[in-house]
């Protein structure tokens, strides 16, 4: 399993030249594919109009298919599986733990009760789609913070008792959303189900305006603690006397992941299996160190997301496939094939 | 004047005393080794040297400054570790393992000076590195190993070091090597080392000055020839030692009673 020589900065520039090659093939999907065909070169055009180069050919139906419909929900895609996958990564560094992703604190178990919340409308009165991203991010953040308190009483925790009341507290919150479940209608239970199962048929310009903030910043922060994951991957009391501040950059790292993963979860619902797989796809690919893996996870996972999004609103058009369906349907044998072929690609 | 000032230094956990009332001052450029049996407060008294664990009171300082009033960053300009079991994080090459060293130097968010490749340049060729410069840490056999994680220490460009156990599980001629390595450093480029050791024999021969604690507390502080050679070091570890003098050098062996 161990190669001798660690990645060269040769292959770092071929994966990433090839990630972002796949990005740009990922938004052109993403706008051109959809049941009204619209031709790719009349796509490509239009986006560089868009940026002042040339014209655009597209009518204007099709012009509101492409900006109207597909691309806010492309941006999101991007801004989700980008944030998923850093936030997934970043995690893994922290708690030096390959099996941590974004909700191993509690943000799915409490955007997932808030969802439950919203929709079932335990308040009475009729469902209003709009309390559903609200409500999710306040669980989502309000399980984060819990999950903080009683696992790590402030900055003195250690990572392991953090993610044990991670566990704890998704538990609780979880068995919680069920018993909601049980009492609902079958209508808002299939409405649980399509969010809890994550998707991007809702999204709009609107719905990218209220994320983008969190995540930009967000994932911006996690990039930044590439060096300091790196010299925590010696362990805590060693990377103490190398000069980290290792608990305030846990914090740091913890908090940027969670309100970024609790931003896009509150929008596109819960997409699993990208903030876990992404960061091992790039570290099969590139090696251990989070400097490389943090910045690739961004593009990779944003890239990722769209194709699957691509595949989950095509294959049975016009229905859609859930989205965190297709990713763990895709991301699974492309992580198996990785893991498999990785010897040959780590020469 | 000493670089080192522990004064009156006590350590619990929990109700615990690990280390009680030690008080020792050490010069610079020299090399101290505390010694005594297991469950002496070895370990807890230089992780605390090395500002991993808090003084329950008393106080530590390195030329001066009290350690409790630094942050991370500072005294890691200050005082470098090589733990007793250090973490190997696989994937690493050697020389980026060794680079961590200068962390505290360049910082978190920017990446290393061309000072920063220098200082790692020389202690790859001080340390005899340059051969495994590229290769994974986890490929390396202990000795090699046991050299790199000093090479990270070195590159801290401190004064002080401090060094838990660094020969355990090493072969006899690693163990020579490391502390010869550790012993030019002392004597070229005016080192302070304080280290911990199970092996009486090679305390003795490197240290200037050995401490020997036994249940948190200072039981004997002097010149090696010395400490090894009195009634107090039998007792702590309650058997019969024998000092033989072989070509000059104090050989410690255990006897059956």
């Amino acid at each position: 399993m161990l190669n001798a020589n660690p990645p060269t900065g040769r292959r770092m520039a071929l994966v990433t030249i090839l990630t972002l090659l796949g990005l740009c093939v990922a938004v052109v999907c993403g706008l051109a594919i959809g049941p009204i065909p619209i031709g790719t070169m009349r796509i490509i055009g239009s986006i560089f109009s868009r940026i002042g180069i040339g014209h655009s050919t597209l009518n204007s139906t099709q012009f509101s298919i492409v900006w109207q419909l597909r691309a806010p929900r492309l941006v999101l895609g991007l801004l989700a599986g980008a944030m998923l996958s850093v936030a997934g990564g970043t995690y893994q560094g922290v708690f030096r733990n390959p099996l941590a992703d974004p909700y191993l604190l509690g943000v799915a178990a409490g955007a997932g009760l808030g969802a439950t919340f919203a929709i079932m409308d335990i308040g009475g009165g009729t469902y209003t789609p709009t309390w559903t991203p609200l409500l999710a991010f306040a669980g989502a953040m309000v399980a984060v913070s819990i999950t903080w308190i009683i696992g790590g009483r402030g900055l003195r925790s250690s990572a392991s008792t953090l993610i044990l009341a991670g566990v704890a507290v998704a538990a609780l919150l979880t068995s919680l959303q069920t018993y909601l479940q049980q009492q609902a209608s079958a209508q808002s239970l299939a409405r649980v189900y399509i969010w809890l199962l994550g998707s991007l048929a809702s999204a709009s310009w609107s719905s990218v305006d209220l994320v983008l903030p969190y995540v930009l910043v967000c994932v911006m922060i996690c990039v930044a603690a590439g060096r300091a994951l790196d010299v925590m991957s010696v362990g805590e009391d060693e990377s103490r006397s190398l000069g980290v501040p290792v608990r305030r950059v846990r914090f740091i790292v913890i908090a940027a992941s969670s309100l970024g993963t609790a931003a896009i979860v509150s929008a596109v619902g819960l997409i699993g299996f990208v903030g876990i797989i992404v960061p091992h796809i790039v570290r099969l690919l590139v090696g251990t160190s989070y400097r490389r893996i943090l910045p690739l996870s961004v593009a990779f996972g944003a890239a990722f997301l769209v194709f699957a999004d691509t595949i989950a609103r095509t294959v049975i058009a016009p229905s859609e496939l859930p989205l965190g369906v297709v990713t763990a349907l895709v991301g699974a044998p492309v992580f198996v094939l990785i893991l498999s072929f990785r010897r040959q690609l780590v020469r | 004047m000493s670089i080192v000032n522990i004064d009156s230094l006590t350590v619990k956990a929990g109700n615990k005393i690990l280390v009680s009332d030690v008080s020792l001052d050490i010069e610079p450029g020299t090399w101290c080794t505390i010694i005594g049996p297991n469950g002496a407060g070895k370990t807890s008294l230089v992780e605390t040297l090395a500002g991993l664990r808090r003084a329950a009171s008393g106080s530590v300082s390195i030329s001066g400054t009290q350690l409790s009033t630094m942050n991370e960053r500072e005294r890691a300009l200050v005082v470098s570790l090589v733990p007793q079991h250090p973490e190997i994080p696989a994937g690493m090459t050697v020389r980026e393992y060794v680079s961590l060293g200068r962390s505290p130097y360049h910082g978190l968010l920017h990446a290393p000076s061309d000072n920063d490749r220098r200082i790692v340049d020389s202690v790859f060729e001080r340390l005899s590195l340059q051969e495994f410069s590229e290769r994974d840490v986890v490929t390396l056999s202990g000795g090699e190993r046991q050299r790199m994680v000093l090479g990270r220490a070195l590159a801290q460009s401190t004064s002080v070091i401090v060094l838990d156990e660094p020969i355990t599980g090493l072969d006899l001629r690693h163990q020579m090597g490391l502390l010869e390595l550790l012993k030019a450093q002392v004597e070229q480029c005016g080192l302070t080392v304080v280290a911990t050791m199970h092996d009486l024999t090679l305390a003795g021969q490197f240290a200037d000055r050995l401490v020997l604690l036994d249940k948190g507390k200072v039981v004997l502080d002097g010149p090696a020839g010395q400490v090894v050679r009195s009634h107090e070091l039998a007792q702590c570890y309650g058997m019969n030692l024998r000092v033989i003098d072989v070509d000059g050098a104090d050989v410690v062996v255990p006897v059956r009673s």
